[in-house]
């Protein structure tokens, strides 16, 4: 009997001593439970899942003590260590959730995201040329997102209330001195840059972050390209020139080079103007990139162009019709190169930085006087992320700029110049409180040698994501600007300008949906404001201020219709400041209230084409009649233009694409030019300032050579 | 002395071999073979999660095998394909499987059925919303397949996904279907002699022939 006994002790000891049972639920921190977990002991093959109950059951060779590990997408992975023999062995744990980098609240406020990566963005790069308005240029695209205003005689990007000039443009992460081309007045201009060259862009409409300095308004951040997928050719036929692209790929590394000519003058032989031209615009360029991996973790980048373009128009003045007016020349010379790159390091570390350098020079000629002026921006810069965890990572960054800029009336032998150099340093630090819940706070700082100034510049944002997906974000931030470099050159000793932005901001992209709502409030102070013309300023004084405010819609669709995307944009913007030449404060010439932007495209298989069009409207722009009392005291009637382009496909190689914008032929408005005295009656005479042309025709063809026969072009239209 | 002393460097070559060497490269071929056949046999999400975690296990204990690695990745990739969630939960089964692909290619580069299997996983991210994500991923994905062909033109798996993708593209520019079904036949007579060639328990990837044979039979059968 006690040998029986004996052995049933032993087999019952010898079993629990073999197997281990382990038993428990898993549960997330709400207390819902969580299937398919990973649970395992470390340093083994045992291991089994959680069921879709969070229960789970693992039965094994006991070896000891041990440690059993809890993995499961979305949460952080969690240790248990288990001593020998703790009974009863039920383990139930809660895991906690980890910070998702594709799910995980972003901050909307005042950011229109392009990109193909990013969940949060408002717009793929492709829909962004793909506008109908745009014919090909960044800018017009973003003229029909919110806080923008269409000035049709400038061509540049103007935000919420902000003059162009308050908007700074970088090229991964590095300043861009005259993005733009150098137009004669009223003739609208284009960005020099290829949009094909660009992955994606950040573009803010305030309230963004402190590694952007320089800008009151609005920031605009492309980025290139890191590795082209293939080698091809691209050829492209247009009825305002062509050009020639051939991007060279290898393993660990690539070269694009590139050279266009377009010449509008044989377009505007054929198709009827409403400018006097001398000299139809012709422009050169020729650009040339390239990307170096060092090893899997750095990547290097250097980019250079260069260009050239003319143009001779005659100025009709107001008062004298029956003379061709003033003859105003304008020939300029750019060159843009930059060197950046990224590195992702160890220990969660990353870095990235660069330079840049660009210069303008422009030979104007108004009637007999020639000017000469040349703007120069070398920019340096380097960032280093560090990741403390997955809920709290800082960048930090050091700037240096020289910006130089000469101007000259060569004739006359006068000359006068400036050259500053500013350093600016800026930490920012993120943290995520949950997956739903972040904070982010900003310091930059800036010095400015010439102007003996110094200042700081802090900012701070939050985003809070809803159980809907829709999340909302609270922004608000101090901006400086130094004034531009025509005023400054007159008086170097000219401070920053100020702007306070307060952002909240609403955003829902789901099902191929997108809804996004902000409103705004900014406080300008330190504007410039002075007597006289360009190029003669007197009574330079930096006593301007002002605010704008306003809201702004969003909608956009590629759910509903089949093959069909479209947006809808509303902005309404009430800005009144005193800057310029203007004694009060007003509401600028290019802030109308009222703006509206519909963009429609549709796919048709049957055809293999895609078509567009875009509808942008605003309630028309403020200006100043002299016969009238007080300043900006009339506008003009409101700006329309209906857009409409095709583009079709009819090989994966070959793409036709053919635009007109102003479909209709609406004779906009932008404002009006004044006689400077009063005719025989007393009256200043006026001439409205127009479009260039009722209408513009853009007819291209884009021919892709690779061996791969489905490369096309299709992110160039 | 002279032969005792390779006798003994034999034997603890050998013993060594047996003591160490053998027992856990069993031990990984016995747990491989056993998820492998679960893996094929899995059909919902909760299943492919299992599968997934279990080559995740193994992958911890031997992390210079690219096997475990690209077993899960290819499991959290047809949860996403399978997946009845939102472009979201798609979304993190696609990164996750990406995560684990490209862990896979770090331990074995230039692998032309890893490189096959990013390609899938594209194809998959692609797949969550094709209006948007069409223009800007069936170049990579198909550059994807154009590489892992070129680092092994007997596998079969990255003809076939390339096949998939030309016929999106052929039905995308309205041409026909001839070059898409080239391709599958081609994959199928390497599946062929894939399928004659393979040892008994291999560990090697062997999916796809099934899958073969139905797209021809719905794309070029008649």
């Amino acid at each position: 009997m006690k040998a029986y006994q004996l052995l049933l002790f032993l087999l019952f000891s010898q079993a629990a001593w073999a197997q281990t049972t382990i038993r428990g639920t898993v549960q997330d921190q709400r207390g819902e439970t969580i299937p398919g977990v990973n649970i395992f002991v470390k340093g083994t093959y045992v291991g089994t899942s959680s069921e879709l109950n969070g229960s789970y059951v693992l039965v094994f060779e006991e070896l000891g003590d041990f440690v059993l590990v809890f993995q499961a997408l979305g949460f952080r992975t969690q240790e248990i260590p288990v001593q020998q023999r703790q009974e009863p062995l039920e383990i139930s744990i809660t895991l906690k959730e980890a910070i998702n980098e594709m799910t995980a609240v972003t901050i909307t406020a005042g950011a229109l995201e392009a990109s193909d990566e990013k969940r949060a963005v408002v717009l793929r790069p492709l829909d962004i040329v793909t506008v109908p308005a745009a014919m090909g240029d960044i800018i017009g695209a973003f003229q029909t997102l919110p806080g923008t205003a269409t000035v049709g005689n400038d061509g540049r990007l103007f935000v919420r209330g902000g003059d162009a000039s308050e908007t700074a443009i970088f090229i991964d992460g590095l300043q861009v001195g005259n993005a733009f081309g150098t137009t004669a007045s009223n003739v609208p201009t284009r960005t020099r840059f290829n949009p094909n060259l660009f992955k994606g862009s950040f573009f803010s409409t305030g309230g963004y972050s402190a590694e952007f300095g320089n800008a009151l308004s609005s920031a605009l951040s492309l980025n290139s390209v890191d590795m082209p997928l293939r080698s091809q050719g691209d050829i492209s036929i247009m009825g305002i020139g062509g050009g020639i692209n051939q991007t060279l790929v290898g393993t660990n590394n690539s070269l694009n080079a590139g050279a266009n000519y377009t010449n509008l003058g044989p377009y505007q032989n054929m198709v009827r103007q409403n400018f006097d031209w001398e000299q139809a615009p012709a422009s050169w360029d020729a650009e040339i990139l390239g990307r170096q991996k060092l090893g899997s973790n750095t990547l290097l980048k250097a980019y250079a162009r260069t260009e050239r373009g003319s143009m001779k128009i005659w100025q009709a003045q107001p008062g004298i019709p029956q003379e061709r007016g003033i003859l105003l020349g304008v020939d300029n010379r750019y060159s843009f190169a930059q060197v950046s790159a990224k590195h992702t390091g160890k220990k969660d570390w990353s870095m990235y930085g660069g330079m840049s350098f660009s210069t303008n020079s422009d030979f104007l000629t108004v009637d007999q006087l020639s000017i000469r002026n040349t703007n120069r921006v070398f920019h340096a810069k380097g960032v280093a992320i560090k990741e403390f965890s997955d809920r709290f990572s800082l960048k930090s960054g050091l700037e240096h700029f020289r910006f130089e800029y000469r101007e000259a009336l060569p004739d006359e032998g006068l000359e006068r110049s400036f050259e500053d150099q500013q350093l600016a340093l800026f930490s920012e630090a993120d943290l995520y409180l949950s997956n739903r819940l972040i904070f982010r706070t900003g310091l930059r700082a800036g010095y400015s040698a010439l102007a003996s100034q110094t200042w700081v510049d802090p900012r701070v944002s939050f985003a809070y994501k809803f159980e809907h997906e829709g999340q909302l974000s609270l922004a608000a931030g101090k901006y400086s600007q130094m004034p531009v470099e025509e005023i400054r050159v007159n008086q170097p000793t000219l401070q920053n300008t100020e702007a306070i932005h307060y952002i909240l901001n609403y955003f829902l992209t789901k099902n191929g949906r997108t809804i996004r709502a902000e409103s705004f409030y900014k406080n300008y102070d330190g504007l410039v404001t002075y007597e006289g013309r360009r190029f003669a300023y007197q009574a330079i004084q930096q006593q301007g201020a002002g605010f704008a405010r306003g809201f702004d819609l969003f909608f956009r669709d590629q759910q509903t219709f089949e093959n069909t995307d479209y947006w809808v944009t509303y902005s309404f913007v009430d800005s009144k400041r005193q800057f310029s030449t203007f004694q009060s404060q007003v509401q600028p010439g290019f802030a109308p209230k009222h703006s509206l932007a519909v963009v429609i495209k549709h796919f048709i298989p049957a055809l293999k084409s895609q078509v567009g069009t875009s509808w942008s409207m605003n309630d028309g722009y403020t200006y100043t009649d002299p016969n009238l009392p007080g300043e900006m005291n009339s506008k003009t009637r409101g700006f329309q233009d209906l857009s409409l382009s095709w583009s079709y496909l009819p090989k994966p190689h070959l793409i036709i694409h053919l635009a007109c914008s102003n479909v209709q032929g609406r004779d906009n408005i932008f404002g009006y030019n004044f006689s400077p005295t009063p005719n025989e009656a007393g009256q200043f005479d006026q001439l409205p300032i127009r479009q260039t042309a009722p209408r513009f025709l853009f007819l291209g063809i884009f021919i892709t050579l690779s061996k791969d026969k489905s490369a096309n072009q299709l992110n160039n239209l | 002395m002279k032969t005792y002393l390779s006798l003994s460097a034999i034997l603890m070559i050998f013993t060594w071999n047996l003591s160490f060497g053998n027992p856990l490269n069993d031990a990984y071929l016995q747990a491989m073979s056993t998820e492998i056949s679960k893996l094929y046999q899995a059909a919902s999400v909760e299943e492919l999660q299992k599968s997934a975690n279990a080559f995740q296990r193994i992958s911890t204990m031997n992390p210079s095998e690219w096997l475990p690695d690209y077993y899960a990745a290819w499991a959290y990739a047809n949860m996403g394909f399978r997946s009845q969630g939102s472009a979201q939960d798609k979304d993190n089964y696609f990164a996750q499987a990406k995560k684990l692909a490209d862990k896979a290619a770090q331990v074995s580069p230039n692998n032309s059925e890893i490189v096959a299997m990013q390609g899938y996983i594209t194809m998959g991210e692609l797949s969550v919303d094709p209006g948007s994500r069409g223009q800007h991923l069936s170049p990579v994905a198909m550059q994807t397949f154009g590489k892992a062909i070129n680092l092994n033109r007997t596998n079969p798996r990255a003809i076939l996904l390339m096949a998939q993708m030309e016929y999106g593209m052929a039905q995308f520019f309205g041409q026909g279907p001839e070059k898409a079904c080239g391709l599958i036949l081609s994959s199928l007579e390497l599946f062929k002699k894939e399928a004659a060639t393979v040892k008994n328990n291999s560990i090697e990837p062997l999916w796809g022939e099934d899958y073969a044979k139905g797209l021809y039979q719905e794309l070029c059968g008649n």
